[in-house]
């Protein structure tokens, strides 16, 4: 009886320990600025870096080397295209910048124009004026843009250093880490602890690397379709289309909206409008028959419905943001549940 | 008695080289080079018992196997006339001793149950090697998985062997038992 009383003990300061342990961990993320978003970007960093670290170490070089020079290749790589795309990409800036006058002049005529089309049609029973508040709007957002951009530019310094950083060990000593953790786990909670940490760290990793992909071909498409028919800002249209597009539902759409209102300011014609439509269309096909079906289902297994939910509820809780990670976060929860399930009413039951 | 909780971590008694040395004479890791062991111990899991805590049950969902590096361990299987309000009654299948090891079909099985209850007899340490472990080694270095797979194998093989075996042997008593009550 005292041992059994011993053995309790144990194991309650135990389980203690480890849930202490990753509350001071979660609250550390999401409390202090700038770790919550270094720490995703550092996960994405190490999901996607993983299988490459695991194939270079399957040559028999070690795991430390292979982190570092992969690491230098990447530092290499970035930077080489970074000289290379850093006049293409500054000139696209510089060029919208200096068009933002009149984009913003089009699309007052053009919501101008909607809006007597409006009024003409209701009879003016319900008179619209909003062009000048649209004017209004867009010209202080396009200002604030362009001069609050040196400042994100600078703030985001942070986390362009810690996210690799972080990742950089996460990639070195993320397995010892967690074997570490995983020791202090009371043994009769061992195995469905180290149960579920495999089975997250499989469906997390899957996951990104394939939105990761989706939104890699999505953009890829983009950019070569407006390249093809000679559309401006191609490059950052095409890296605009594959940043919104992991927003789930509405990102698409919002990727769209830049294409869309420049071709209408500089008045496209009807045909020049369908083939750009049909760029952003033929990506959405790509991305929802071939690439979602065949890699993103199988991961993600949750009703459509739910997943609408799911990122109402990120929207509401962290914005865009909450929308991108409301899926992998649904999805975690849904594992963890299934498997404590699993665990302890199933199998007592 | 001294506390297990903080040994461990503060002060180990079962040094990287120890583990090395039981993991080589256990028929799944005979294989390996030195240098593929010191892998495999890097990756593997110390586990320490007190006398009478049981490291899984019957039904649990079964994640991996186990090796005894001290200690003693019984493989009990419950009953199954087990009536309502009484305990649970476990009959004893089999005693285990330092370098036996238990479990190994959880590595094979999806979400297989454990089909008996492992306790351990006395203060007992472990190395627990589990299918995460396993898919990390064939991941990260196949070579290795690869010969400890095979081996796997081949134990899987002989346990069936050796059921079929037993149930042949069981199948001619039941025959035997069946003509006696005929005549």
């Amino acid at each position: 009886m005292k041992t059994r009383g011993i053995l309790y003990r144990e194991r309650y300061i135990k389980l203690l320990s480890v849930i202490t342990i990753l509350f001071i961990c979660i609250l550390i993320i999401l409390r202090i600025q700038n770790i919550l978003i270094s720490f995703i970007f550092a996960s994405v960093i190490y999901y996607l870096l993983g299988p490459i670290v695991n194939a270079i170490e399957r040559t028999g070089i070690s795991r430390k080397l292979g982190v570092i020079s992969l690491f230098l290749f990447i530092a290499v790589v970035l930077s080489l295209g970074l000289y290379l795309l850093f006049p293409v990409i500054t000139n696209q800036i510089s060029a919208f910048k200096n068009e933002l006058p009149k984009f913003i002049d089009g699309v007052t005529k053009l919501a101008s124009a909607t809006e007597q089309k409006l009024n003409a049609f209701s009879y003016n029973l319900y008179h619209i004026d909003s062009s000048r508040s649209v004017a209004a709007v867009l010209s202080t957002f396009a200002r604030r843009a362009f001069e609050d951009l040196p400042d994100l530019i600078s703030s985001s310094m942070a986390v362009l250093v810690l996210a690799p950083f972080f990742a950089f060990f996460m990639l070195l000593d993320g397995q010892a880490v967690t074997k570490k953790i995983l020791a202090l786990v009371p043994n009769n909670y061992f195995e469905f602890a180290l149960n579920l940490q495999h089975q997250m760290n499989v469906q997390l990793g899957d996951f990104i690397r394939a939105r990761l992909l989706e939104a890699g071909i999505v953009g890829a498409v983009v950019w070569l379709g407006l390249t093809i028919i000679v559309f401006p800002y191609a490059v950052l249209l095409g890296v605009f289309a594959a940043l919104t597009n992991l927003i789930p539902y509405i990102g698409p759409i919002i990727g769209a909206v830049p294409a869309l209102l420049i071709a209408l300011v500089n008045g496209l014609s009807g045909l020049e409008l369908l083939i750009l439509v049909a760029i952003y269309v033929i990506a959405q096909l790509i991305d929802n028959f071939l690439i979602i079906p065949l890699v993103v289902a199988k991961i993600v297994n949750l009703h459509p419905v739910t997943v609408v939910i799911v990122i109402i509820i990120g929207a509401q809780l962290a914005g865009i943001l909450g929308m991108i990670i409301s899926i992998p976060v649904a999805c975690i929860i849904k594992l963890t549940a299934f498997e404590i399930y699993n665990h302890l009413v199933e199998f007592h039951a | 008695m001294g506390s297990h909780l903080w040994e461990n971590y503060f002060k180990p008694t079962t040094k990287e080289k120890e583990i090395n040395a039981i993991l080589k004479e256990n028929i799944l890791f005979q294989d390996l080079t030195q240098k593929q062991l010191k892998f495999v111990a890097n990756i593997v899991h110390l586990r320490k018992y007190r006398k009478d805590e049981a490291i899984f049950r019957q039904g649990e969902v079964g994640v991996g196997m186990y090796i005894i590096v001290q200690g003693a361990v019984d493989i009990n299987v419950e009953e199954n006339q087990a009536q309502e309000g009484h305990h649970r009654q476990y009959v004893v299948m089999t005693k285990l001793g330092p370098g036996d090891f238990f479990g190994e079909l959880s590595l094979v099985e999806e979400g297989g149950r454990r089909s008996a209850t492992a306790s351990a007899t006395d203060n007992t340490t472990l190395i627990g090697f589990f299918k995460p472990d396993l898919l990390e080694i064939l991941e990260r270095n196949p070579a290795a998985g690869v010969k400890i797979t095979l081996r796997l194998g081949e134990v899987l093989g002989r346990r069936l062997r050796e059921t079929n075996d037993r149930v042949s042997v069981l199948e001619d008593e039941i025959k035997k038992f069946r003509s006696e009550g005929d005549s």
